[in-house]
């Protein structure tokens, strides 16, 4: 037949805050009292298969004893409450398992970068400071708003200080903050305003191609940019050595941060084959630059 | 957000927006197939299609709106065109084609809200409803396929022609209004 417990333990299963104190409360049953010859005075507390000692504990009443932690990271899993009656066998009547964190931190460092990822597709990724390990199971969660409107959250997978947001959207300021929470408390990051067409790290140019003319001091680059107009303009860096050597030399930041698709290079050496690449940004110099591009070589012509 | 800073993100979302609508609209009318996305196409306006709010206009008319009025009509429009593309996104058979329309769904409420942002940055009370008669109770649903094609094509007529027109609304409400910086430096001198 089923065997009825003698008694439980209040409160049930807590999650407990590090450092805090803690009481529980063993209530045993009226009808086992009168069966087992039981009372409250004959309880054993037991940590694991640790006893506590009897100074923490306290007999409220004859079927009622309680267990006082002043420091809970003493605690651990069972904690259980066990009788010896007279000249038996100790028997354990119930037992809890105790969890012991900390409430989350509140986000910190919260910083989001667009990546171009195609053509006509942008993810949006944040990174934050978690804060302190909780050593208990606490959910983050990445929002987002317009007024009027929110999005669905994005809920970090495997990680605990990231998540990517799937087409985003443009040209609208965009609130963003990170939630924490676990079973001791929730924890908010101060919210990033922003739009997220100022956080942009584009593709790097496509399909660059170097063309030697006559002059032996020239080449032209010319390449594809893959981010519409309607999105940003573009400003460029252009790199470049003599193929073999170390040091890269940079064509002057002003003379490319307008948009273009192309860019002749003097002063070269003649017959020397040189090898190019190039990156680009947001024109007003907001956001990210891209990747260099892939590098291409052109020669050029003899003197 | 000062109002020249709005307005600009506005129309830069605007123009956004329109490169956004063609390639989707190319994509969506090859969806509905022929005659829909032949280039010559160009069918009558049936009574079905006066209920998505026209961005036809006259010349003169339009010059003369005021700010006020000029920013209404924006804000009306995309507000009941939204509501009809979101119709258009529920029922679309091909997941990349949902995808894309609700992406851009998204964007359109963005311009609504940017048009709202506008509005209320120049002191004018936001308009309360979508304009024109709204649809009459128990407009009946197209009877047949053609004709449900037919109110798709010209939703999308539309919204192109609207987009058009609210980036020369944009435009012109970008010079009437000076971004932020200027303002402080002409206020700086006592102007």
């Amino acid at each position: 037949g089923l065997v009825q417990s003698c008694g439980h333990i209040i409160p049930e299963s807590p999650v407990l805050a590090l450092g805090s104190n803690f009481t529980a409360l063993c209530i045993l049953n009226e009808s086992c009292l009168d069966f087992g010859n039981i009372y409250a005075s004959q309880i054993i507390w037991k940590i694991k298969n640790r006893v506590v000692p009897k100074e923490q504990y306290r007999e409220i009443n004859r079927t009622v004893s309680s267990v006082t932690f002043n420091d809970t990271s003493l605690l651990a899993t069972p904690l259980t409450c066990n009788i010896l009656a007279d000249g038996q066998i100790e028997q354990n009547i119930y037992g809890i398992t105790v969890t012991v964190g900390l409430a989350p931190e509140k986000p910190e460092n919260l910083s989001c970068i667009v990546h171009q990822m195609a053509r006509f597709t942008y993810d949006m990724t944040c990174t934050w400071n978690p804060g302190r390990h909780t050593f208990l199971d606490t959910q983050f969660r990445l929002r987002y708003s317009w007024p009027e409107e929110t999005f669905p959250d994005c809920i970090p997978k495997d990680v605990n200080n990231s998540c990517t947001i799937a087409d985003i959207q443009f040209f609208v300021n965009t609130e963003i903050w990170v939630e924490a929470a676990n079973a001791l408390g929730k924890a908010e990051s101060d919210p990033l305003v922003v739009d997220p067409v100022d956080i942009v790290k584009p593709l790097s140019p496509q399909n660059v191609s170097v063309s030697s003319g006559a002059l032996p001091n020239f080449l032209k680059l010319f390449w594809e940019n893959w981010i519409s107009d309607t999105v940003m303009t573009l400003k460029f860096n252009i790199r470049y050595k003599i193929v073999g050597d170390t040091d890269w030399m940079e064509v002057p930041l002003e003379d490319t941060a307008s948009p273009r698709t192309s860019f002749g290079i003097q002063g070269l050496r003649p017959y020397t084959k040189y090898v190019f690449s190039i990156r680009c940004m947001k024109e007003d110099g907001l956001g990210y630059w891209s990747d260099w591009s892939e590098e291409k070589t052109g020669i050029t012509a003899a003197d | 957000l000062g109002a020249g800073q709005s307005i600009q993100q506005t129309y830069d979302l605007t123009r956004y927006l329109e490169h956004q609508l063609r390639t989707l609209a190319g994509t969506y009318l090859n969806y509905l197939g022929p005659p829909f996305n032949e280039p010559d196409f160009n069918p009558p306006r049936l009574a079905r299609a006066e209920r998505v709010p026209s961005a036809t206009v006259d010349l003169d008319l339009w010059r003369g709106l005021t700010d006020n009025a000029r920013l209404a009509a924006n804000y009306r429009a995309y507000s009941r065109l939204l509501c009809y593309l979101r119709v258009l996104d529920g029922q679309v058979g091909t997941a990349e084609l949902r995808h894309r329309l609700a992406h851009f769904c998204a964007s359109l409420q963005g311009l609504v809200l940017s048009i709202g942002g506008v509005m209320s940055s120049l002191g004018y009370p936001l308009p309360a409803g979508p304009a024109g008669p709204p649809a009459p109770p128990g407009a009946p649903a197209a009877p047949n396929d053609f004709l449900k094609k037919m109110d798709d094509f010209w939703l999308l007529k539309e919204l192109q022609i609207w987009l058009w027109r609210s980036a020369k609304d944009f435009n012109r409400l970008k010079k009437k209004v000076p971004p932020a910086v200027v303002t402080l430096r002409l206020e700086a001198r006592g102007f």
